[in-house]
């Protein structure tokens, strides 16, 4: 299980980045993902740009009301409390049930993002925020609305000439709730269902259902999910996407009740 | 463990740390990729990518025709034959290199030679492959029917063997107050070693000899087979176990890939080195345990059999593996399914089917994991049925303490022990009424119990038998001093992880006197050590322990009669007592060390009708009868399931279990640990699919679930120690005796809890699909 | 086949090698410097028996390659000597049995390590979850997790006597 050859390069600036990549080079952050697809030549790139050490590429700032997350920024580091305040608690809490540690340690918020895996956990959560994709391509920045980045199963929004530079969030006023419930039999494994619930007071509650074989659906106005018994609504939103396998249904109501009660239950 | 006298005890008993570790915690350990050798290259294989084709013909890529090899370039090397002498038994020819035909995916093709193995994967992706795709066997249950498609073409039909035995169960039905029939079913699974297969084959021009270095339980074995299917004497191939990441059962085979690489060496004359990579593990390379039971029993009002009837299918695979052969498997199940229990009446019917899959090896447990799991749940199905407990019903059946020794109907013998009484300590440490009041109050859990006996280190008269390529007869060691007085202990089988080079000097120790630490137990060396068949069939213990524990007995007599000269002493004035040679009225000693001096550097100082054979001796060791130690256990398991997900989670596992005398009690614990650990993925997690088509779905350890620290509770261990009466020091075969009862007990503990919801799991892996169709079916 | 020079410090020791791009990191240190106590199990990423520190974290040296590599400081089982950390860790799954075959040991090694002083108020459950990236098929587990839940407890007591 060795990989098929390749060149590698490692741009210095996001201008040769994106000249690797206008030369067919396969943009890599972590290489989480990749590392392994390559290991068993499901991915055979002629070249590889190794993202890790562009300028911003990890990193998290604070602007206002506007958190910024680099590209580049580690799952472990976004675990250990990068992202401030209740916002950066939610995501510190979703990257701990990513994978492992030691693939937390390499594993990228922009490479999970833009490989688009359905099961994979950010590809499951950022959508429910009111955020943007950062895009930067020959013509500069692009903003892509975060629920509108992922277009299919590992098909995103990016251009072929573009590479995820960043995802900014708003950050989360008090009184936020937050209910987020995967079906993992074992830590690492990939998602057989995953949804998340965020309320933030004074606008529609949001919620997405994921890592069902089909990209994330997001529920724009989900506060149904918040009442007592929310096991109509989640039949319903489930139902609404096409045929599952029986057991992969239940899991997908039980995501959305869970995550449902665990927000409703969120102090 | 400190005696009265505050020795640290090391003998027979002491749960004395492992003497192994050392070298493992610091990374050092020497596993076969571990080693290189000058001029090395390194072997990747194009495999079968469909399961059932014509071999039509493979371009190899250009100017690579000296560096890929096919079996047409192979001169004189043989196939892989497994045969076994049951009457009816259907030969299998294993191409080492497919021929005319592709039997599974995975199954080599070509050997691609290159200086690294990312060359060779490059060579074998330039390959070309023409073939015919042909009708895919893949369901061992319709691999009989007339019509299919046959996976050797001179064979009649798609089995390797069927055995049967019939008794008259006619009038059951009308004197049984409860009569159920089961159809239930295990997974085909990956035994999954950390470390996979993997061998570097040298050829020595100045020995003419091979030097095969391979993870392997069985170095002996794998000599005899090389050396018949190379065509060469068996002293032109030395083969070498260096540590051995796990083996499981796993590294119980000749390998095909052993035999290729082998040839290629003599051939380039270069050393040659393939090690199997977790693809290959998952979806080319054996597999085990795929078996479908129809089981139907009768038992009285008390819950006493009459009387079961069983048909099994074990889907066998595409070949037959050398040594085991296809129907060890299948076959057993005829002779093991009575259980720990009286059973009065039997008939089976067994088939060993054969498919367009990869053949399967005797895994951790071998048949009874299967058995075990139609057995109990069978038991338990006829408890609900009766309306009595799954403890009542096991104690009316078991086979009590005082009609030990024990012959069942099928002629096992039971050496020793008392199983009611496992079940009642077990039941002893259970909550049951805490269980039972939780699931009134509509808590989803369950209870489950499993009994069950392991016969391990049976012998000669039980492998003759079953007439495969090995029949173990005495086995061997050889005690030695070296100069410096350090007791050397050599032993043809082999420790990947059961701390054979612990426990077997504590049986030196035990017998000598002599410090562990002075004891080096030499072990994976044909050319060091003696003959064995290896490590298998939980035999380490009884049978090198046996071994190890005559040979150093005959050198203490050695011993004692130089130092009896030395003191000037009668034979039978001195003894033999903590490593030395002592007068028995407590006058002069000399120490073995001293001894081993005398023999070696100052023979001048011996008698001079000495033995002439030295400090060394090779003694062999059979236990009489042969038949095999009968350890046995009751697993109990508290879990609960998770109704919306369909997930179970172990709260409690319990085991109870009776080793006989426990060589180390430390060692012993783990392996039932780890034998557990296997079992819980037996009944939760593993499963290797197939398609229709005969392609293996679970590519890698993302789909093939391992257990890992989440999944396995912290198991608690209670020991019973009845001595076997037949072995040296009451010690019985146990090392797979943990892998056998976790489905039957899991699968029992979660049908409790559905029970009141009408449903019943009765396939393995228990996975939330399955538990929540259950479920489903029943609304 | 493409060559370059990757530099990196092992254990403490800068060195430069020629590898192929290609080349994960565990082929490296195994065949470039004969640091052979990194195993591969899985070479995907799954069973962390190819877990080395890199950069000061654990990571999987399977499906990390040469070039990506080029700069980095690596720590492997070998590079412990002097580490009191893990040496109450190797005498902890000594005393807990907590290894057969020794295959996984490296790597739990240095993931256990890892937990220690990250998580120095790390329970049972905590551990499990930790460690749960480290397959062991020998063992079951109850060793592991018991030896590192010993060390914990000898750093606590130490830290509450100081």
């Amino acid at each position: 299980m060795k990989p098929a050859a390749f060149t590698y390069a490692r741009p210095a600036d996001w201008p040769e980045a994106l000249a690797l990549l206008g030369g067919g080079a396969r943009a890599q952050a972590g290489g989480q993902s990749l590392g392994p697809m390559m290991n068993l030549r499901l991915a055979q790139p002629g070249a590889v740009a190794d993202l890790r050490h562009l300028p911003g590429f990890a990193g998290v700032t604070v602007t206002g009301a506007t958190c910024r997350i680099g590209a580049g920024t580690t799952h472990a580091a976004i675990e250990d409390g990068a992202v401030p305040g209740l916002l950066g608690r939610i995501l510190a809490g979703v990257a701990r049930r990513i994978a492992y540690r030691a693939v937390r340690n390499r594993g990228t918020i922009g490479g999970s993002f833009s490989h688009a895996d359905p099961a994979a956990d950010w590809v499951a959560v950022l959508p429910v925020f009111m955020g943007e994709a950062i895009a930067f391509g020959p013509a500069g920045e692009r903003r892509i609305p975060l629920d509108g980045f992922l277009r299919g199963l590992f098909e995103t929004a990016l251009a072929p000439d573009e590479l995820l530079r960043a995802i900014e969030l708003p950050l989360l006023p008090a009184g936020t709730r937050w209910g987020h419930w995967k079906f993992c039999r074992k830590p690492g494994e990939f998602s057989k269902a995953t949804a998340c619930v965020l309320a933030v007071p004074g606008a529609p509650v949001r919620a997405v259902l994921a890592a069902l074989d089909t990209p994330p659906l997001v529920i724009a106005d989900a506060g149904a999910l918040l009442l007592a018994a929310p096991e109509a609504e989640a039949a319903r939103i489930v139902a609404g996407l096409g045929p599952l396998e029986p057991w992969r249904a239940a899991l997908a109501r039980t995501a959305l009740q869970r995550a449902g009660l665990a927000a409703r239950e969120d102090a | 463990m400190t005696s009265p006298q505050g020795v640290r005890a090391q003998g027979v008993g002491a749960s004395l740390l492992r003497k192994e570790d050392a070298r493992f915690l610091h990374g050092r350990g020497r596993y076969v990729a571990d080693i290189t050798l000058p001029g090395m290259l390194e072997v990747a294989f194009l495999r079968s990518p469909v399961a059932h084709a014509r071999l039509l013909g493979m371009t190899k890529p250009e100017g690579a025709a000296e560096r890929v090899f096919t079996f047409a370039d192979l001169d004189g090397v043989g196939h892989i034959r497994a045969v076994s002498g049951l009457p009816g038994f259907r030969i299998s020819e294993q191409p080492v290199l497919a021929t005319d035909k592709l039997r599974h995916v995975g199954e080599a093709i070509a050997a691609c030679v290159a200086p690294s193995r990312a060359c060779a994967e490059d060579l074998v992706a330039a390959c070309v492959l023409d073939y015919e795709e042909l009708p895919v066997v893949s369901d061992m249950l319709s691999a009989g029917l007339p019509g299919t498609a046959l996976v050797h073409e001179h064979w009649s039909q798609n089995a390797f063997l069927e055995t049967t035995r019939q008794d008259d169960l006619s009038e059951l039905d009308a004197i049984a107050a409860a009569k159920v029939t089961r159809r239930l079913r295990t997974s085909r699974q990956c035994m999954a070693p950390l470390e996979g297969r993997g061998v570097l084959v040298e050829w020595d021009p100045r020995l003419e000899q091979l030097i095969v270095t391979t993870s392997t339980q069985m170095p002996h074995v794998s000599r005899t087979g090389l050396a018949e299917i190379l065509g060469l004497d068996e002293g032109q191939v030395r083969v070498i176990a260096p540590d051995v990441g796990g083996g499981f059962g796993y590294k119980g085979i000749l390998l095909p890939e052993e035999v290729v690489c082998a040839h290629l060496a003599i051939r380039l004359g270069r050393p040659v080195r393939w090690i199997e990579d977790r693809l290959e593990h998952l979806t080319a390379n054996a597999n085990c345990r795929e078996h479908h039971y129809i089981v139907t029993a009768w038992a009285d009002a008390g819950g006493r059999l009459l009387g079961a009837e069983v048909d099994a299918t074990v889907d066998a695979g595409a070949y037959s593996s050398y040594p085991f052969g296809a129907c060890l498997e299948a076959a057993q199940i005829g002779s093991i399914f009575p259980g720990p229990y009286t059973l009065p009446k039997f008939s089976f019917r067994t088939v060993s089917a054969c498919t367009n899959k990869p053949p399967i090896l005797p895994y951790r447990g071998v048949a009874r994991t299967g058995v075990c799991y139609a057995l109990e749940t069978t038991m338990d199905a006829l408890a609900r049925k009766l309306g009595i407990s799954a403890t009542a019903i096991r104690l009316a059946n078991l086979v009590p303490p005082e009609a030990m020794p024990y012959r069942n109907l099928v002629g096992k013998v039971f050496d020793s022990g008392d199983y009611p009484e496992a079940l009642r300590r077990a039941m002893a440490s259970v909550d049951l009424a805490g269980i039972r009041a939780r699931q009134a109050a509509g808590e989803c859990v369950g209870f489950g119990l499993a009994v069950f006996c392991e016969q391990g280190a049976h012998g000669t008269s039980v492998y003759a038998g079953w007439g495969v390529p090995i029949v173990p007869g005495f086995e061997q060691a050889t005690a030695r001093f070296s100069p410096d007085g350090v007791l050397e202990i050599r032993t043809g089988v082999h420790s990947h992880g059961q701390g054979m080079e612990t426990t077997l000097a504590q049986v030196a120790h035990e017998v000598l006197g002599v410090e562990t630490a002075r004891v080096r137990v030499v072990h994976g060396d044909t050319a060091l050590t003696p003959y064995s068949t290896g490590t298998w069939g939980s035999r380490g213990a009884v049978m090198a322990g046996g071994a190890v524990a005559e040979a150093c007995r005959l050198l203490g007599e050695r011993a004692l009669a130089i130092g009896a000269a030395l003191l000037q002493a009668e034979p039978g004035a001195v003894e033999l007592s903590g490593g030395a040679i002592r007068r028995r009225d407590g006058g002069a000693a000399v120490t073995l060390a001293e001894i081993a001096r005398t023999w070696y550097r100052q023979p001048q100082n011996l008698a001079r009708d000495v033995d002439k054979g030295g400090l060394e001796v090779i003694a062999g060791y059979r236990p009489d009868p042969d038949t095999g130690t009968h350890s046995y256990a009751c697993h109990a398991v508290t879990l609960r399931v998770d109704r919306d997900t369909g997930e179970v989670a172990i709260e409690d596992y319990l085991v109870v279990e009776d080793g006989g005398t426990l060589l180390n009690p430390m060692i012993v614990d783990g392996q039932v640990l780890g034998g557990v650990a296997q079992g819980i993925g037996t009944a939760l997690y593993e499963e290797m699919p197939f398609d229709a088509a005969g392609q293996p779905l679970a590519g890698s350890l993302a789909d093939y679930l391992l257990p890992g620290a989440t999944e396995v509770p912290d198991i608690r261990l209670d020991h019973m120690e009845t001595p076997s009466p037949w072995t040296r020091f009451g010690q019985k075969g146990i090392g797979e005796s943990g892998a056998i009862g976790p489905p039957a007990a899991i699968v029992n503990a979660i049908n409790d809890a559905l029970h009141r919801f009408g449903a019943e799991v009765l396939d393995l892996p228990a996975t939330p699909a399955r538990v929540l169709a259950a479920l489903e079916a029943a609304r | 086949m493409n060559r370059s020079a990757i530099s990196l410090t092992v254990n403490g020791a800068a060195t430069t090698l020629e590898a192929e791009p290609r080349t994960h990191l565990a082929d490296l240190l195994r065949g470039g410097m004969l640091l052979t106590g990194t195993h591969l199990g899985c070479e995907h990423g799954v069973c962390g028996a190819c877990t080395v520190e890199l950069d000061g974290a654990p990571a999987r040296s399977c499906i990390t390659h040469a070039g990506a590599c080029d700069g980095a400081s690596v720590r492997t089982i070998e590079g412990f000597a002097e580490d009191a950390v893990m040496a109450a860790l190797r005498a902890a799954f000594t005393a807990e049995h907590a290894l057969q075959c020794g295959y996984c040991t490296p790597g739990m090694l240095i993931t256990a390590r890892d937990v220690v002083l990250r998580l120095p108020e790390a329970d049972e459950a905590r551990v499990r979850e930790e460690m749960a990236g480290n397959l062991c098929r020998c063992t079951g587990y109850r060793g592991i997790v018991r030896a590192v839940l010993r060390v914990l407890e000898q750093r606590r007591s130490a830290a509450a006597v100081a």
